[in-house]
Parts: C-alpha cells; structure tokens; sequence
C-alpha cells in the first residue's frame, strides 16, 4: 500500500478548496502537507488581523480559523468519500502570545476516530514546536463512511475543483 | 485611528475606550482592533445591551459549495465579542490576553448576517468568564455558542 489512490486525488483538491477559496483565501494560508489523519499549514503575518494595535499580536480568531481548518482537513482526509465532516466543538488553550512579523505554523491530527466521531488535536507555534503558542482538541461528526469508491472520487474532484475556481462572489449571493 | 499613534499607545488606546463609553459608540471600540474590520465585525448598543454582527462576505465563506461560513470566522468573531465586551463594559486597563476559548458548533452558518450577544459571568481580580452566543434568524436557536477565559 505504498500509494496512496484517494489521497493522490484528494491533495490537491483539499489544498485547493482551502488555499484558493473563501477565507483560507483571506488568510492567506498555505497547506504544506496533507496526509491521511494529518494536516501541516503555514501562516505569514499580516498587519490587518492585528487583534491588539498596542503590541501588534494577531488575534485570538486567526488561530482559531487556522487550528479548525487544520483540524476540519485532517478530519476529511480520514473519510473514505470525500465529504465535508462538521465540527462538532473546539476548545483551544492560549499557552502564550504569537510574535509579531512572524510565520504561526500549525500541525493537526486525527488521534482517534469511532463510527460517528472524528477526534482531532492541533498545535500552533513559532519558532520552537516545544513551546507552543496555542493547543486544541476538535471533534467532528463523520456524515459519510461508505467503502472506498475511486471513480466516484475522481468525478467529485473534478466537478469541485472546475467551478470553484470560477465562481463570482456575486454568484455565491444569491445563495443565500 | 489615535490608538495607534506612537508616544503614548496605552493613553491614547485608554483615552479612544473612554470617548467610546461616552458617546455611548461600542462601534468605535471594535474598530480599534484590525482584526474586526478584516472579518467585518460591528457593534452597536441594544437594549442597553452590546449587540455585535457579521455581515455577509464572501472572504468569510469556508464551504463554498453549500456556500457556509467558515468556522473559524464564526469562533474568531466570538472571541472578538467577548473582548469587546471587556473592553467596553469593564474598568481595565489593558486589551485582555485570552487564556482558552471554548466553542460548540450547533448549526451551520448559512451565508447571511451572524449576530451576537455577550454575557460576563464573572469578574474576578485576574480572571475574566465570559459566554457568547451567535445567531442567525432567531436568538433562541443559536448557531454557535462560546466560552471564554480572559486574564487582565
């Protein structure tokens, strides 16, 4: 089982939904590595998510939208379809400050899954993964556990990736 | 805007706090911190209650196929919540540092306005206990609710 046919697939499809759309897009955050049950992602710093103007420090909710993408992605890397597993909770622990002008980098895994529960962690840091700035643990609903099914896979990717990248903001508006 | 001016950043952050209170303007609050205006955060007074909500972006979307709001937004935009709350209603000093956040997905958030409100359930001389909640259509059937640890 050296290759990997639904990961194959799946990476650069999750790379792009979270790289190239929406808010992952805002962020402006990079995936690094996706593995099965395991997420690394890398934020640069940027002036606009400023949470305290008197340091300079970035807001508690970057970390927060960076730890529940992280997790949210690990957790659809372990389904077999590729299907959007909702976030049940997160809880998240401030261990210290994030530096100014410097890349957050964040790690997340599944540690443990059951028929209806994904089990997530998640770490942030800097400079020193010993030291981190920010820990979280984050439980997702599994909405799909149906046997592995490559074709079908195939299709959704690409029925996903071809409008995405197309889509106008005007377009997602009338949505509601 | 003053608050960020060099010289005396804390004077000037506690002076924008102080002027807010008096115009009664929780609006000028959350525009001191980047971080509201990058997810398109306002508040205003209700009620006699601080009232706070998200307008629709789309830089705000996290599933764009249904299209949903990204979580992380929802969670981020309540911890903001929760420390606007502090800034305004509380005597203290600082901008609060945040210790842990807690939050329970309850509903997807549907493309459309999120609105908050805030509830400090205890003021001790270091820690700060606050809760919000976040709706759509109807307070009583929040969308997301949170928790949160602040240190002052």
């Amino acid at each position: 089982m050296a290759f990997d046919m639904t990961m194959a697939l799946f990476r650069p499809a999750l790379k792009y939904a979270m790289e190239k759309n929406g808010h992952g897009k805002t962020l402006g955050l990079k995936m690094t590595e996706i593995n099965r049950g395991e997420i690394n992602l890398v934020f640069s710093y940027k002036e606009e998510v400023v949470g305290n103007p008197l340091t300079g420090v970035v807001h508690g909710g970057v970390i927060v939208s960076l730890l529940d993408t992280a997790c949210g992605s690990a957790a659809m890397t372990v389904l077999n379809t590729p299907a959007v597993a909702p976030t049940m909770d997160l809880r998240l622990d401030y261990m210290h400050p994030a530096e100014p002008h410097k890349p957050i980098y964040v790690e997340a895994k599944v540690y443990r899954q059951t028929s209806n529960v994904i089990f997530c962690r998640g770490l942030a840091w800097q400079e020193d993964k010993e030291n981190p700035i920010a820990h979280c643990v984050a439980n997702f609903m599994k909405v799909d556990s149906k046997s592995i099914n490559f074709s079908a896979i195939a299709v959704t990717q690409l029925r996903r990736l071809m409008p995405w990248g197309q889509r106008s903001s005007s377009e997602q508006e009338g949505g509601k | 805007m003053s608050a960020e001016q060099e010289n005396h950043p804390l004077e000037d952050w506690q002076a924008s706090v102080a002027a807010a209170r008096l115009e009664k303007c929780p609006q000028s609050v959350i525009e001191m911190i980047p971080y509201a205006s990058f997810i398109g955060a306002q508040a205003k007074i209700e009620n006699d209650r601080l009232l706070y909500w998200l307008e629709k972006r789309p830089t705000n979307i996290g599933n764009p196929s249904l299209p949903a709001l990204h979580g992380g937004v929802i969670g981020g935009f309540l911890e903001l919540t929760a420390a606007v709350e502090i800034i305004y209603n509380l005597d203290i000093a600082a901008v609060p540092k945040v210790v842990d956040f807690s939050l329970d997905y309850l509903r997807a958030g549907r493309y459309k306005t999120v609105y908050a409100k805030c509830n400090v359930l205890r003021q001790g001389k270091k820690l700060i206990n606050v809760t919000a909640s976040a709706w759509q259509d109807d307070e009583n059937t929040p969308i997301a609710t949170a928790r949160c640890h602040f240190l002052i």
